[in-house]
């Protein structure tokens, strides 16, 4: 198995989670979610699970570091 | 009568509604909010960048403080002012400055429909045709000759046309801010803005006015900068910057903010069959100021005009709404492309090389390299021997800027 084959494995046993205390619904991280797996509401962010790769993108752009990794 | 549905009811899409329905269509501006302008998630300065005051209607309720010009701070603190006489923008308040937008819209004839989220579109032959939208708990499709997507920076009619998919995260600025009461400003009338890339990396640090002590202050950095996020380098700025100590000290906290902004420029185009794009959702902010507001509207008006006339003629294809590209393009296109060659300039400069910059250049030749403009400052540059300062004016040669 190649290591990027490893790597994306490992990534896909991973899955945004958004604090909503901390989060302020800027929608930045959904701006540069590749797959578009958070939903935008008037209220809250949501992070579709069926959709989201683990690929971390959105982590690094939130303002106030309200996204983590976890492990599915 | 031909129907325009608009996604969006920010100052792109109220402005867009007025155009259409003035142009004699029937309008449905829709937005997932049930409270239009909230939360407020912008610097609120209008009139300064792009379309100027006397181009844009602002609703006067919501004028806060007026601003004559700006005070740019290099990273090593330099200062450079450009102040007008008269009043050339305003601080504003955008709960209300949005409200007063939306309600212009409805009352000039718009149907709206809030607290509707729209989820998809409709297509027949390749040609949009509708939106889907969950409202009240339930899915509905609503049909359009023209759907307009000003639905901002995450725009979903962008992504299901294909027009732009997602931003990389050095695409857009991440943003945070506070709004402060008991500020001790230095200038009431002059917005401040901080350069640096120990203080904001990619971006900088606002200081806006708003009137009886008030100030909206906030950074916006590279989406990709990873050191720290946007929050951090802003409390770190408040806490030991002496910009921030000499006036912010006593401030307190009334409101906190966040946001994301595109600054890489509009999309490449910005029409389909069927649909198109506009404000945030079409990249229409200036990559360099962050400003957004004013070609919302302008470009706002042009898009409803065009499409409602291109519904009116039964004829709504790419080619015919092709119209509004060409008219906004000739406004501001030019602008946008020498300024986003400017910003990457900029991003490329050292700290050192930007405060050599800022001994030689003047408040009005900052203003029209933003805009764009040609300006004239490479000899006093040559007569300073340095290196680097000279190599950046060649490159700014090469974009026939100076
Ligand atoms: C921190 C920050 C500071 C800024 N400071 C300034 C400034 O000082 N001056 C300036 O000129 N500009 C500033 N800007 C830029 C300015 O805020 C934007 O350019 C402007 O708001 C764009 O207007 P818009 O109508 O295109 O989008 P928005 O104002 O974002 O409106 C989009 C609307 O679409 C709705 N919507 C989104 N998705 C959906 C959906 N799926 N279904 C239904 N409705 C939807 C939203 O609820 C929203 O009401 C700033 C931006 C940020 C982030
Ligand atoms: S981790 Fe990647 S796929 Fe998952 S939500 Fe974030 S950006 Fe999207
Ligand atoms: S980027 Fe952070 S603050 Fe912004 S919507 Fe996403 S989780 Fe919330």
């Amino acid at each position: 198995m190649s290591p990027t084959s490893t790597a994306s494995k490992k990534r896909e046993k991973k899955l945004a989670d958004v604090d909503g205390e901390l989060c302020g619904i800027c929608q930045a991280c959904a701006t540069v979610c590749p797959v578009n797996a958070i939903e935008v509401t008037e209220g809250y962010i949501l992070v579709l699970p069926e959709k989201c790769t683990g690929c971390g993108t959105c982590v690094k752009v939130c303002p106030v570091g309200a996204i983590t990794l976890i492990d599915r | 009568m031909k129907h325009v549905i608009v996604v969006g009811a920010g100052p792109a899409g109220s402005s867009t509604a007025v155009g259409a329905l003035r142009a004699g269509a029937d309008v449905t501006i829709i937005d997932r909010k049930t409270n239009v302008g909230i939360p407020v998630q912008c610097g609120e300065a209008i009139g300064k960048t792009g379309p100027g005051v006397a181009e844009i209607d602002i609703p006067e309720e919501s004028i806060r403080a007026p601003l004559r010009g700006f005070r740019l701070f290099s990273p090593g603190q330099i200062s450079v002012d450009y102040a007008t006489k008269e009043p050339s923008g305003f601080t504003i308040d955008r709960r209300i400055f949005d409200k007063e937008l939306f309600a212009r819209a409805t009352e000039a004839g718009a149907d709206s429909l809030l607290g509707a989220r729209v989820l998809d579109i409709t297509q027949e032959n390749g040609t949009v045709t509708g939106v889907v939208v969950r409202h009240d708990g339930k899915r509905k499709t609503l049909k359009a000759e023209v759907v307009i997507g000003a639905d901002g920076v995450n725009s979903q009619i962008a992504r299901l046309t294909g027009l732009r998919k997602s931003y990389k995260p050095d695409d857009i600025d991440s943003c945070f801010g506070y709004e402060m009461a008991n500020c001790d400003l230095e200038v009431t009338d002059l917005m401040e803005f901080l350069l640096g890339s120990e203080i904001s990396p990619r971006g900088y640090i606002w200081i806006f006015p708003k009137g009886e002590g008030r100030a909206n202050v906030g950074i916006g950095i590279g989406g990709g900068v990873e050191t720290k996020t946007a929050k951090e380098y802003l409390d770190h700025f408040l806490k030991h910057h002496d910009v921030a100590k000499r006036q912010l000290s006593n401030a307190k906290v009334i409101e906190t903010r966040v946001g994301a902004l595109p600054v890489c420029g509009p999309n490449k185009t910005n029409v389909v069959d069927g649909a198109l794009l506009v404000g945030d959702a079409a990249g229409q902010v200036h990559p360099i100021t962050g400003g957004g507001m004013g070609y919302a509207m302008v470009c706002g008006s042009i898009a409803g005009r065009v499409a409602a006339k291109c519904a009116q003629n039964e004829s709504v294809k790419t080619s015919d709404l092709q119209q509004y590209e060409k008219e906004w393009r000739k406004l501001y296109g030019a602008e946008f492309d020498q300024s986003l060659k400017l910003r990457e300039l900029i991003l490329q400069t050292e700290d050192k090389t930007l405060d050599k910059l800022a001994n030689i250049v003047t408040g009005e030749s900052i203003v029209q390299m933003t805009a764009g403009k040609k300006v004239k400052i490479f000899m006093r540059a040559m007569a300073t021997k340095d290196g680097k300062l000279i190599a950046l004016m060649r490159e700014l040669r090469k974009l026939r800027m100076v």
